[in-house]
């Protein structure tokens, strides 16, 4: 910070209005009410917490803060004025600016391009439209160093890290210098080290007395609320469940006003975003304890992997990973460290340039459509909707698609074999849908994913590949994801599971591998594996080749370079 | 005896690109903003009929000419409104709007007495006598030289405009450009209407300044070469202009061949710019670089 | 918020939105992206079947009121055009007969269109591989020997080949090059158009006999009658020609196989979702590659039907926007091949019932127009509705904010 930071007056700054305020906003999509009379007041210099699980209506919330989505009620008030923010601009001119949690950024344009991009300020109509490139760049320029997040303002977006990515987001907000700054899930893309680094800059942000801002900081992460936050507000399904002091809360009642019971903070607690108390030490029944099979030979092994974009990118850069019958192997790393890419080889999506991929100890050609899926590798992508569903034809054409073989005869599908095995796998997997023969769209996020699991459980795969099996799903459901990957596991199949989720990857792990810029940089028995271990092994994606071979602790030089990088 | 015969072809080429070098000011545009349209076919015919009906009643081929470029533009108020706003698919839209610009101008055509005008030849003293270029370049009908306004606009516009930015925005990733607050569907509907402009002025062009008359389907697929073009110039300006010009000049040889002497097929050589068009999408598709949302229309809350 | 909201529901927000970097290693045609994306909406929106329906009814009404106005522009009498109109469609038996010719290769175009469309390809090349199809149908008619049975179906087998090579080129270039299939099978229509004109003009080739005495045109022989498509009655009385019985039976036979065959199942998934089809096992460039052909095929045949049922020759204009035509019709159907039937018959009707036109004075091109106007009365009411829905909403809410403001500030 280079300004100096005045004290604010208790008093006066109670005294005043909130900065922003929302009263009894209510939201609904069709039968679904995403925010119920949702009452939200965040005051200047405070970083306030909007806390709740996938669906509580968080999201919904802040697009209709920003202007992106008109509420079917209620009242926003700046200042306590109360205002109608119809579109983005309004928003944007009543100093509200928005952090989205998929960035807005362009990224075939370069850094400037992007922070002006949207401006409909007096000042840039003044120039009739034209564009001032070196004006621009002075001012990302001038606004990094404010915030202490220097960007190159020449950069293509494109070519820039996420951390990189979020800071130009950052400043493309901070430039309009909003005094309402919103950030929707902000860390899903960093690193711990730059999550840090990020509330470092919120907190410098809210400390400038009168003229402090007010933060409003959206997150399903516990720790991450009780972390960086002063105040926070608990959504439960639409509505405020509870207002609180960060300060004279804890773990405990967060996540019980969050999911609305008494949470044991054991099991659940990585579906919450908190590290278990007891990682997988303590298995439960059915699990094969410690390392399952540990002389089994691997039934899915990568070997020197490697997956170069059309752009020049190497995604996927030699690796090299195996895994053994009944065991989970966590695939741990911060998001666009090549997980899509590993998503999308194993299924069968991208043909790697180099390396080979073996399942059962035969090499399969991923040249071929189908090739892994009928070698047995069963996946349930990062990305449903892209491919794993087919979001127009039924759900029991989903639950059928990848193995028309068992329900059709030689030219045409059976159309009761069908709905026969749909009717049953709907059955065991619970998922509930108006009908059969609806269109998978009609399904919940939760239900649609239980349409990939089924589905790729029931060809019986040696191989199960779930990558973020569980984003976007609220408590329920992730448990149970959970509960069907440790069953899978122990029916002798070989998991991988990939995750951005420390917690979650913990809390299932055999085994936990950490990938950073495309390759395998080190494992852990989860015994070993602590936040801040994993933390420094995913930023030390220099240090060397990594040795599979032999689970260890980061070499030092990794860990030094992690920590003065820092 | 060859510098004369070089001259002439170049000049043709020049005459005979000029149409399509109007047009492609348009398409490069509204294919920066990711938007595909084959109405572009609909939009010069309409240009040409409309630009001849105008002189024919007027007796000013000028006139004509604005006329031409407003009619064009009229087709792609229609195209933006279908696909922009009521999100019917662009290649349906564009589909239709040509087989109803085709129709609709023969019909016109033939249930009307037309008499053909054409727009006064600038002809420069002095440098029209520089040998084998200068006639080419100094002697052309007047709206010819607009293009040296043209198309230093066009790429002022997209590359150094406000306006421009966000069409580039709004042609890569929509969704990221809607929550930064451009109306999306609005800028592609203006990078239509400029599509429109543009191409009804160049088949205005081809009737009143190229042609001097009016023929049914007289585009006979013009508008296609340049969508063509614009690939072939992998969605650059320069290049565009350049798969323009070999175009123009492909049609000049078909022109000239004969009358130098040499017997080449007809059928290839009217042929001939298509087939070029489309071996150079082969040879350089792979290596463009394409609107990342070209042809993806834009619905808030779709992905 | 325009028309389906499932992607913003909060039970999967997360899924819902890729940022860019995800996205996948295959290069997609702008125009396969583009028509796969909006041909979902349009299946999933647009209110009530019966809402959609009235509005048809409307802007069909319009699109014929429009139709009217147009031929009181040029001093002609709607009544009498329409009236006319009707006579030669559908007025006599000659005129039927005439009409269910029109319709015949229509509905060949029209059911090879549903089949690359459903694939997410989509084909626009039709006018030009129907005249290779008659192009190669011609040469295996005209220099052959044989039994008349023998010969009549060879031609008709190597037409729908002869379409199908030349839809071939294409999906060559889409799956080995990236080629957009909208631009290339646009462009090889001139190809295609100038490939005939050539065969035509050269004595070595296919250019008709050299009679003393006569110009020679650039045209083919006529085919020998006994190898041309049998008819069912007598001119002046009701004719079926044996094209429209072939075209029926392939669009109940191809709209079978698209929604019940295995095949059928894997086209329609790639043209939803072309990874999760990938993911399946459906090789792309495979299915899509096929589907591509198949379309051509249908054409090529379209064209030999017109050779050997109408035409008996090959000429330059012989394929008489029949491709256009017919990819129209596919698109009034929605890419259902039986609904095709339907819209082919009524597209039949205009272009029988144009043909009499030139007796009221009228050009003949009012069909083009009609048909046109037609297309965008049966696919703008969905959108429509929509959007007006959409509208609806966004002035309601728009009001609930404003009264809410007022009220505050009051």
């Amino acid at each position: 910070m280079t300004q100096t930071p005045r004290l604010t007056d208790p008093a006066a700054s109670a005294a005043r209005a909130p900065a922003i305020e929302l009263r009894g906003i209510t939201k609904r999509y069709g039968q679904v009410v995403a925010c119920d009379g949702v009452d939200l007041a965040v005051r200047r210099g405070e970083i306030h917490g909007l806390l709740g699980e996938n669906g509580a209506g968080k999201s919904t919330l802040m697009k209709v803060l920003s202007g992106l989505v008109r509420p079917d009620g209620g009242l926003i008030l700046r200042d306590g004025e109360p205002i109608d923010v119809a579109d983005p601009h309004v928003a944007a001119r009543m100093g509200v600016g928005m952090v989205h949690q998929h960035f807005s950024l362009i990224g075939a344009l370069t850094v400037w391009e992007n922070v002006i991009l949207g401006d409909d300020s007096p000042a840039g109509r003044r120039r009739g439209g034209r564009l001032s490139r070196d004006a621009a760049c002075a001012e990302v320029v001038r606004v990094g160093e404010r915030y202490g997040i220097p960007v190159d303002p020449l950069a293509t977006v494109d070519s820039l890290s996420a951390g990189e990515r979020q800071r130009v987001e950052i400043i493309k907000c901070l430039r309009k210098d909003p005094d309402v700054l919103v950030l929707d899930e902000p860390t899903s893309v960093l690193s711990m080290a730059e999550s840090r680094e990020l509330f470092a800059v919120l907190r410098g942000a809210v400390t400038g007395g009168d003229e402090a801002k007010a933060v409003v900081l959206i997150s399903h992460k516990l720790a991450e609320i009780l972390a960086a936050t002063d105040r926070v507000t608990v959504l439960r399904r639409g509505r405020v469940v509870a207002r609180l002091d960060t300060r004279g809360t804890d773990a405990a009642t967060l996540a019980r006003e969050m999911v609305g019971r008494e949470v044991s903070l054991g099991e659940e607690a990585a579906a919450l975003g908190l590290t278990p108390v007891a990682p997988a030490a303590d298995p439960p029944e059915g699990h094969p304890g410690g390392a399952p099979a540990a002389g089994a030979a691997p039934v899915l092994e990568l070997d020197g992997v490697t997956l170069r974009s059309p752009t020049g990118a190497t995604p996927l850069d030699g690796f090299t990973l195996s895994v053994r019958p009944g065991e989970i192997v966590g695939l741990y790393g911060v998001e666009g460290n090549g997980q899509s890419a590993l998503g999308d080889v194993l299924a069968g999506l991208a043909v790697p340039d180099a390396g080979a991929v073996r399942v059962a100890g035969q090499a399969v050609d991923p040249r071929r459509p189908g090739a892994l899926h009928a070698a047995g590798v069963g996946v349930i992508p990062e990305d449903r909707h892209r491919s794993g569903v087919v979001l127009d034809m039924s759900v029991a054409d989903n639950l059928v698609m990848t193995d028309l073989g068992p329900v059709s005869g030689r030219l045409f599908v059976n159309r009761r074999r069908q709905r026969a095995h749909a009717a049953q796998l709907a059955e065991r997997f619970a998922i509930s849908c108006p009908s059969l023969d609806a269109p998978l769209r009609t399904l919940s996020g939760g239900n649609q994913q239980r349409v990939v699991l089924a589905r790729e459980l029931s060809a019986q795969p040696a191989v199960l590949v779930a990558a973020q099996p569980t984003r976007g799903l609220d408590v329920g459901a992730i448990e149970g994801m959970y509960a069907e990957l440790r069953a899978a596991a122990a029916a002798g199949v070989a998991v991988l599971l990939v995750s951005t989720e420390l917690e979650e990857v913990m809390a299932l792990s055999h085994r936990i591998a950490v990938i950073s810029a495309g390759r395998m940089v080190g494992e852990l028995a989860p015994t070993e594996a602590d936040a801040e271990r994993l933390g420094l092994l995913v930023g030390g994606g220099a240090a060397g080749p990594p040795a599979p071979s032999a689970p260890s602790a980061p070499p030092p030089s990794s860990a030094a370079a992690a920590g003065s990088a820092r | 005896m060859i510098l004369d015969d070089g001259s002439t072809i170049l000049s043709s080429a020049i005459r005979l690109a000029a149409p399509l070098a109007f047009a492609a000011c348009g398409e490069y545009l509204a294919e920066r903003a990711g938007t595909m349209n084959i109405s572009i076919e609909g939009m010069m015919i309409t240009g040409a009929f409309t630009a001849i009906a105008t002189s024919s009643a007027t007796g000013s081929a000028s006139l004509g000419l604005l006329i031409g470029a407003v009619a064009g533009l009229l087709v792609g108020l229609v195209h933006g409104n279908a696909s922009h706003r009521l999100a019917v698919n662009t290649f349906v839209v564009g589909l239709t709007l040509n087989v109803l610009a085709l129709g609709a101008t023969s019909f016109f055509h033939e249930s009307s007495e037309l008499t053909g005008h054409q727009v006064t030849q600038v002809s420069i003293p002095v440098l029209r006598d520089i040998p084998l270029v200068g006639e080419p370049l100094f002697v052309q009908r007047w709206p010819v030289y607009l293009l040296i306004v043209f198309i230093p606009l066009t790429w002022y516009l997209v590359e150094r405009t406000r306006w421009g930015l966000e069409l580039r925005a709004v042609g890569e990733n929509p969704q990221g450009a809607d929550v930064t607050g451009i109306r999306v569907n609005v800028r592609r509907r203006q990078a239509l209407l400029w599509c429109g402009l543009f191409s009804g002025l160049g088949g205005a062009h081809l009737a009143v300044g190229a042609v001097g008359s009016f023929n049914d389907n007289m585009t006979a697929g013009r508008g296609y070469l340049v969508i063509a073009a614009v690939i072939f110039g992998a969605w650059r300006l320069r290049g565009t202009m350049v798969g323009v010009a070999v175009f123009g000049f492909a049609d000049a040889l078909r022109l000239a061949l004969p009358a130098v002497g040499l017997r080449l097929n007809s059928q290839l050589l009217i042929a001939a710019p298509y087939l070029l068009a489309l071996a150079a999408m082969v040879a350089f598709v792979r290596r463009t670089r394409q609107p990342a949302a070209l042809g993806k229309p834009f619905t808030r809350g779709i992905v | 918020m325009s028309a389906p909201t499932r992607p913003d529901t909060p039970s999967g927000p997360g899924a819902s939105v890729g940022p860019s970097a995800s996205s996948g290693p295959g290069v997609l045609g702008s125009a396969d992206r583009a028509v796969r994306a909006l041909l979902a909406p349009t299946r999933n929106s647009g209110g009530s079947p019966l809402a959609v329906a009235a509005l048809t009814v409307v802007t069909v009404a319009a699109a014929l009121g429009i139709t009217a106005l147009l031929v009181a522009a040029v001093g002609g009498a709607p009544g009498k055009v329409f009236s006319s109109m009707i006579d030669g469609s559908v007025g006599s038996s000659s005129s039927l007969s005439q009409t269910l010719l029109e319709a015949t290769p229509l509905l060949l175009v029209a059911v090879g269109a549903c089949v690359s469309s459903r694939a997410g390809v989509f084909n626009i090349g039709q006018e030009g591989q129907l005249l290779i199809g008659a192009a190669v149908g011609a040469y295996v008619g005209l220099r052959t020997q044989g039994p008349p049975a023998l010969v009549l179906t060879m031609t008709l087998v190597c037409s729908a080949l002869g379409g199908a090579l030349w839809a071939a080129i294409p999906a060559v270039m889409r799956y080995r090059r990236g080629v957009d299939v909208v631009v290339s099978t646009l462009l090889m229509i001139f190809l295609a158009e100038q490939l005939v004109s050539f065969v035509v003009s050269q004595p070595a080739l296919l250019q008709e006999t050299r009679v003393a005495g006569q110009v020679v045109a650039p045209q083919s022989d006529a085919l020998a009658p006994s190898f041309r498509l049998p008819m069912i009655g007598d001119y002046p009385g009701f004719t079926l020609g044996a094209g429209a019985i072939i075209a029926l039976a392939l669009a109940v036979v191809v709209s079978l196989l698209l929604s019940r065959s295995r095949w059928g199942f894997k086209v329609r998934m790639l043209g939803h979702n072309p990874l999760a089809a990938r993911h399946a096992g459906v090789r792309e460039a495979t299915f899509g590659g096929v589907a591509l052909a198949i379309s051509g095929a249908f054409s090529g045949l379209a064209g030999g039907v017109v050779l050997t049922g109408e035409v008996y020759r090959l000429q330059p204009g012989m394929s008489d926007n029949y491709g256009w035509d017919g990819l129209l019709v596919a698109l009034v159907a929605r890419d259902k091949p039986i609904a095709a039937v339907i819209t082919a018959l009524l597209f039949g009707a205009l272009r029988s019932g144009g043909g009499v036109l030139a007796s009221t004075g009228v050009p003949a091109y009012l069909i083009d127009i009609t048909q046109a106007l037609l297309v965008f009365a049966f696919v703008l009411p969905p959108a429509l509705l929509a959007l007006w829905r959409a509208a609806a909403g966004r002035r309601r809410q728009a009001a609930v904010a404003r009264a809410a403001v007022a009220g505050a500030a009051a």
